[in-house]
């Protein structure tokens, strides 16, 4: 649609919200970037929603704020948003709309590219398959993550994910290739103090200069955060598949994104969802996430871990429960752990990677480590409920059998999850506190691990207590 | 006291036992110190290991920083210099088009082309050409083959070319040598720039 | 006289034409300069709505719209297995040559190789009879697929007065002549069908064969029957994806059609990697020979979402009519009920219930009518069916939502995931409270026969003490185990051997991903025997912490992953060795 565009327009009808309605328009496309120019000159950045009879609808990314009808004006520029994207985008730090943020010139582009990105050919998709190591165990160990998933961290307000999504950045590798990520750190409206601690810790390590970081802060505008994740993606694509890197996208916090997304959906008075959230919330988050992955004969790939906090700790809230359907798994943190102190504070009953079977066993990472994480859940789960019966009839009423599984919930909690913020463990060392955790219990309560297993690894320790 | 023997058989017995464990025990001992001693040898070793490896870790991290911020200042500072001589390159060459003749039969084909294409932008030729000072003249002869334009006294300030504005002011579009600079700015950057040696695909 | 118009209006998939009075409902149009695939859905005066199943980035007022004059079809014929589709039918393996790893727009593509040949053998000859659905022969299309060259449903029929001797044709060659009213088009190996119109049939019948997955959960306690309608609804990370693909895998159908309906790409890459490796377990075959997949993942256009559901039921139809068994799989049709709602919604539709339009309920029930066993039109007598099962995914988990409780209504086995039973790794999570199963009596007659005798007593039995463990879980809760009397505590005991040894079942692992029926009705012989024979040792003053002891106890809970389909006399060993165990415990009493 290149070429067409370029005209102005000054008829402004209405300004609702983060939308202006432009009169009179002969020539607009559907989705083209439209500059929106104040009375006093000032230059905002916006893309037409909806085109006909006339009118176009357009969402200014900057705000409303300081528009009026008249002499406000529209200059429909004749093409979609672009990304300028090239090697030289690595070590930088632009805003939530990919404009320079670090005094440095716009990076001179190889390609422009249209940040909606085009969705991947199913048939062309490479499944992913190889282990990445975090470091953290309980990662590692339960819900591993595999190049080129998508494998959210959902938090709660406060919470510590952007330390643990820090540690992962700075930590992850895979196993035997040495080669080490690009990150790529999209803020989506949080604070200031959150995304310097991301870039420090980028910076400690020695990461920055391959990592791109896109910043909207919580002052910065609502609306840009719409755009933040789609450019964010656009250049991790085009460092994957152009330049052949290995990608590692953070997104935080999306909540804020689907927060801008009802914004817009309420000034232009669609009928809502649930809580607010427009019917298609589903159908837009799944045109962020699915841009994780990797593709056939191309060496590079992008691995996605958003982060959203979850209002009220509520997982059924439709930003998490959305998301959940669309990501392959979720890492949740969850209030108790991290009330009495434990780093990190995952929630494993609730958490799941669906795809760690394929990036793990023989020749991956051991033969025993799905059975033996299987275990780990199943106890988990029956210590919790042991905990809870405990609380209602005392200790006392217990059997020696569940006494045992309070010990290796003990162990569980206190030896494998537990661990520090800049510790690093080899997958041997996950899986061997794995086999120490579960042999706090008798060997017959093993019911998920082959014997073959069981001969191989099992130590029994005595009941603790 | 006459010999007994039962009772030295017993001494003899008892002597010999004690000095069995005696011998047992110094043995014993010997080799738990043996052991502690390796032990805690390992100990020593593993722990200084432990250190040189941690040193190592640390000292690892601490170039990998240094190395990582050197070669990021030094990229930075050749991104500013190339903007800085791409900048040259764009004022040399609006000095060079703002010093050009503008009498030429050349220039008035420009003009008349930039009026055409605004004229279609705007779908419409029933439109108010605004023009800069020094090419009043020419911008009013190119408007001829448009009966429904009118040139506006008030010029623009610019380097050249036209912006036309429909006749109600509701629609205007921006053709001046500038807008077009700047609309082209992205591409010509990238050929400059990899005249400098610095394009794009390699940083 | 094809309809062409000019588009006047455009908001994300949603587009309005005027100069369109031409125009037929359900008609598909090329939209725009870029020709994008789009469909009328509604009509008021010459304005036409079309839906667009392609992105409508950048289109612009002014650019044109052309009909095609006919509605939207899928495109019936051998080749059509082993393919992997967009929700028109586009094949994504074409797609790729032509515009890459990422889905361009615009591109057009027929379905299948027509160039190809295929060995056609004649089975009709000159001078028969024949009418819509007949069968004149048929070609190999895979090594498991017997593909049938039939009239095509709306053929007049009449008389063969033309038939071509056996060899290779390729899709475009004219195979018979009919003589008949109105000249009849000659046959070829293909025809089109409209994919919102449900393909006839001569009659329907009851179902009455189960439709085996070798999920013992599935197949001993919540059974589907072939030609049945069933839905799985479950929350996110309940194991939905993968009990779907175990019966994509494992279900006792000539061909299977999955629908990724606006869900995750990776699960298609993940069948279209697995399935080619896979073999049936009756015929040996690669599974990917019976296997289409229809993929329109979530990224993809919306309102191709919404017509991949009747892509798919087509051509499940259309194998339907050979005389096959086809299971069809849609994940997930809450993904398709809201394509529904956003075209509703751009439409400007008074909405119902959670913005869902009101036509939603008469939708879905339409979808599952097209399930059914059936014996197709035309000559010689054939007998297939169509097995639905739609996942569900309900907001928050919540079962009271439009999409689930409307579902409800129109299906008869219900496999409800709990998310719970998720959280600690009880997999597949299908509940045995909330679910059910409307096929139990229809299809016990069939394990009667075939595999046992005891089979709907055993099942009834097994049943009955997961239901009673069920109201003793909440005394336990207030009280404790130890409040319990042993009799009851071996309710609890049984349950819980129930739970590990039958109703869990590990897709990963090689032995216990598929279960035959005989073994899953000797493992189930060998839970009940135990809850039978712990209780006479009970009465026969053996302690519960006797009968928990006993060695064999953890071979029968591990027997599901260690014993294989082969080896069923194993399981008969653990039976004799536990009732040896419990021989030796009453023993050990009358010596007391």
């Amino acid at each position: 649609m290149s070429g067409r565009g370029g005209v102005q327009y000054s008829r402004i009808a209405e300004i609702k919200g983060p939308l202006v309605v432009v009169d009179e328009v002969e020539s607009a496309a559907f989705d083209e970037l439209v500059e929106i120019q104040t009375s006093e000159g000032e230059k905002r950045l916006g893309k037409v929603l909806e085109v006909g009879n006339g009118k176009a609808i357009v969402q200014v990314f900057e705000g409303t704020t300081g528009l009026s009808v008249s002499g406000t004006s529209a200059k429909f520029v004749g093409k979609v948003m672009e990304m300028p994207v090239s090697e030289q985008v690595l070590g930088r730090v632009f805003d939530g709309l990919g404009r320079p943020k670090d005094g440095l010139p716009d990076p001179i582009a190889d390609r422009f590219v249209d940040i909606n990105g085009e969705p991947m050919n199913p048939e062309q998709r490479e499944y992913p398959r190889d282990f990445i190591q975090t470091g953290v165990s309980v990662i590692d160990g339960m819900l591993t993550l595999v190049r080129g998933q998508k494998l959210p961290i959902f938090s709660g307000s406060g919470m510590s994910h952007n330390i643990l999504a820090a540690q992962i950045a700075r930590q992850a590798s895979v196993v035997g290739s040495g080669e080490e990520f690009a990150v790529v750190f999209a803020a989506i409206g949080v604070q200031y103090s959150e995304s310097e601690y991301f870039r420090r810790s980028l910076e400690e390590s020695g990461a920055l200069k391959r990592s791109v970081l896109f910043l909207n802060l919580a002052d910065d505008p609502a609306i840009e955060r719409i755009i933040t994740p789609r450019v964010a993606l656009t250049v991790a694509e085009y460092l994957a598949y152009d330049l052949g890197m290995h990608v590692l996208v953070i997104l935080t916090d999306m909540t804020n994104y689907a927060e801008a997304l009802r914004e817009i959906s309420a000034a232009r008075e669609e009928v809502p969802g649930r809580k607010g959230y427009p019917g298609y919330l589903y159908t837009d988050l799944s045109t962020v996430y699915e841009r994780a992955g990797r593709l056939r004969g191309r060496p590079g790939s992008v691995t996605q871990m958003p982060i959203l906090s979850m209002p009220s700790d509520d997982i059924t809230h439709p930003i998490p429960d959305l998301t959940g359907y669309i990501t392959e798994g979720q890492i949740v943190l969850g209030r108790d752990l991290f009330r009495q102190g434990t780093y990190p504070p995952v929630n494993i009953l609730m958490s799941l990677s669906r795809i760690m079977k394929d990036g793990i066993g023989e020749g991956r990472t051991r033969a025993d480590h799905q059975e033996v994480s299987n275990q780990n859940y199943d106890a988990y789960s029956r210590a919790q409920e042991v905990r809870a019966l405990a609380g209602i009839v005392g200790k006392a009423g217990l059997t020696g059998l569940d006494l045992q599984y309070m010990g290796f919930g003990d162990d569980f909690e206190g030896g494998f999850l537990s661990q520090a913020v800049d510790e690093n463990r080899t997958i041997e060392e996950t899986l061997a506190l794995q086999w120490r955790a579960v042999s706090n219990l008798p060997k017959a309560e093993l019911t998920k691990i082959k014997d073959k297993f069981v001969e191989q690894h099992y130590k029994e320790r005595r009941a603790q207590g | 006291m006459g010999p007994n023997p039962q009772l030295e058989a017993t001494i003899d017995k008892i002597l010999a036992q004690s000095e069995a464990d005696l011998l047992s025990g110094l043995r014993r001992a010997h080799a738990e110190a043996e052991e502690m001693l390796s032990g805690s040898r390992q100990a020593m070793e593993d722990e200084y290991d432990r250190i040189l490896d941690d040193g190592k870790k640390e000292a690892d991290k601490v170039s990998r920083q240094i190395i990582g911020g050197a070669d990021l200042r030094a990229r930075n500072r050749l991104l500013l210099l190339a903007q800085e001589s791409i900048a040259r390159v764009f004022d040399e060459a609006a000095a060079r088009v703002r010093a050009a003749d503008r009498s030429g039969p050349e220039y008035a084909a420009l003009l008349e082309a930039l009026v055409k294409e605004s004229v279609e932008a705007l779908g419409t030729d029933g439109v108010t050409v605004r023009a800069a000072g020094q090419d009043r003249e020419a911008a009013g002869a190119a408007l001829e083959k448009f009966p429904g334009a009118e040139l506006s006294p008030d010029p623009v300030d610019c380097l050249g070319g036209v912006r036309a504005e429909s006749k109600d002011g509701s629609m205007s579009y921006d053709n001046t040598i500038d807008s077009r600079i700047e609309r082209m700015k992205p591409l010509i950057r990238k050929e400059i720039a990899a005249k400098f040696g610095m394009g794009g695909g390699g940083g | 006289m094809a309809a062409r118009g000019r588009i006047v209006w455009v908001s994300g998939p949603a587009v309005k034409a005027d100069g369109m009075a031409d125009a037929k409902m359900y008609e598909t149009v090329s939209v725009g300069e870029s020709k994008l695939i789009g469909e009328v859905i509604r009509l008021t005066g010459d304005v036409a709505f079309i839906q667009v199943y392609e992105s409508t980035s950048g289109l612009r007022p002014g650019e044109p719209v052309v009909g095609t004059g006919s509605p939207l079809s899928v495109f019936l014929g051998p080749g059509i297995i082993g393919q992997i589709y967009d929700g028109i039918q586009r094949p994504l393996r074409e797609l790729s040559k032509k515009s890459g790893s990422f889905i361009g727009r615009g591109i057009t593509t027929t379905p299948v190789d027509l160039s190809k040949k295929y060995r056609f053998v004649p089975s009709a000859s000159e001078g028969d009879e024949v009418g819509p659905g007949s069968v004149i022969g048929s070609v190999k299309e895979t090594d498991l697929i017997d593909h049938k060259i039939m009239l095509p449903p709306g053929h007049p029929g009449g008389r063969i007065s033309g038939i071509v001797p056996e060899g290779d044709y390729d899709l475009e060659a004219d195979l018979a002549t009919v003589e008949g009213d109105g000249a009849p088009p000659p046959v070829k190996m293909y025809h089109k069908w409209p994919v919102r119109k449900p393909r006839p049939y001569r009659e329907r019948y009851d179902p009455t064969v189960p439709l085996l997955t070798g999920q013992r959960v599935i197949d001993t306690f919540f059974p589907m029957a072939k030609g049945g309608t069933g839905s799985i609804p479950g929350a996110f990370g309940t194991g939905k994806t993968v009990t779907l693909h175990q019966i994509a895998k494992w279900a006792d159908a000539q061909v299977v059609v999955y629908i990724g309906c606006g869900e995750r790409g990776n699960e298609m890459t993940e069948v279209l990697t697995e399935f080619p490796h896979l073999k049936d377990p009756r015929t040996g075959k690669p599974l990917m020979d019976r296997t289409v997949l229809v993929a329109n993942t979530s990224n993809m256009p919306v309102a191709a979402r919404e017509a991949s559901i009747y892509t798919g039921v087509t051509i499940a139809e259309y194998y339907r009519d050979m005389g096959m068994d086809v299971v069809l799989v849609a994940d997930s049709t809450s993904r398709w009920a809201e394509a529904l709602r956003e075209m509703s919604g751009r439409l400007e539709e008074m909405p119902a219930e959670e913005g869902y339009p009101s036509y939603l309920a008469s939708r879905l029930a339409e979808f599952y009518e097209r399930a059914g066993r059936v014996r197709a039109s035309g000559g010689p007598d054939r007998d297939g069916s169509v097995t639905l099962v739609g996942a569900v995914s309900p907001s928050g988990g919540d079962f009271t939502e439009p999409v689930t409780t409307h579902t409800m209504r129109f299906i008869k086995t219900f496999w409800a995931l709990d998310a719970k039973l998720a959280y600690s790794r009880h997999y597949p999570s299908i509940n045995w409270m909330n679910s059910y199963s409307g096929y139990l009596a229809d299809v016990a007659k069939w394990w009667g026969a075939n595999v046992s005798k005891e089979w709907l007593e055993m099942r009834g039995e097994a049943y009955g003490v997961l239901q009673r463990e069920d109201t003793l879980k909440e005394i336990v809760r207030l009280l404790g185990p130890e409040a319990l009397p042993d009799d009851q505590k071996l309710v609890l005991e049984a349950a819980r051997m129930i739970k590990i040894g039958i109703l869990q079942q590990n897709s990963f692992d090689e032995i216990d991903t598929y279960c035959s029926p005989e073994r899953q009705v000797a493992l189930l012989r060998l839970m009940v025997r135990f809850y039978r024979d712990g209780q006479q040792a009970l009465k026969d003053g053996a302690s519960l912490e006797d009968i928990r002891a006993m060695p064999v106890v953890g071979a029968m809970l591990k027997a599901r992953m260690e014993v294989r389909d082969g080896e069923i006399q194993k399981l008969d060993e653990i039976a004799s060795r536990m009732a040896a165990q419990f021989g030796e415990l009453a023993g050990a009493k009358v010596r007391n």
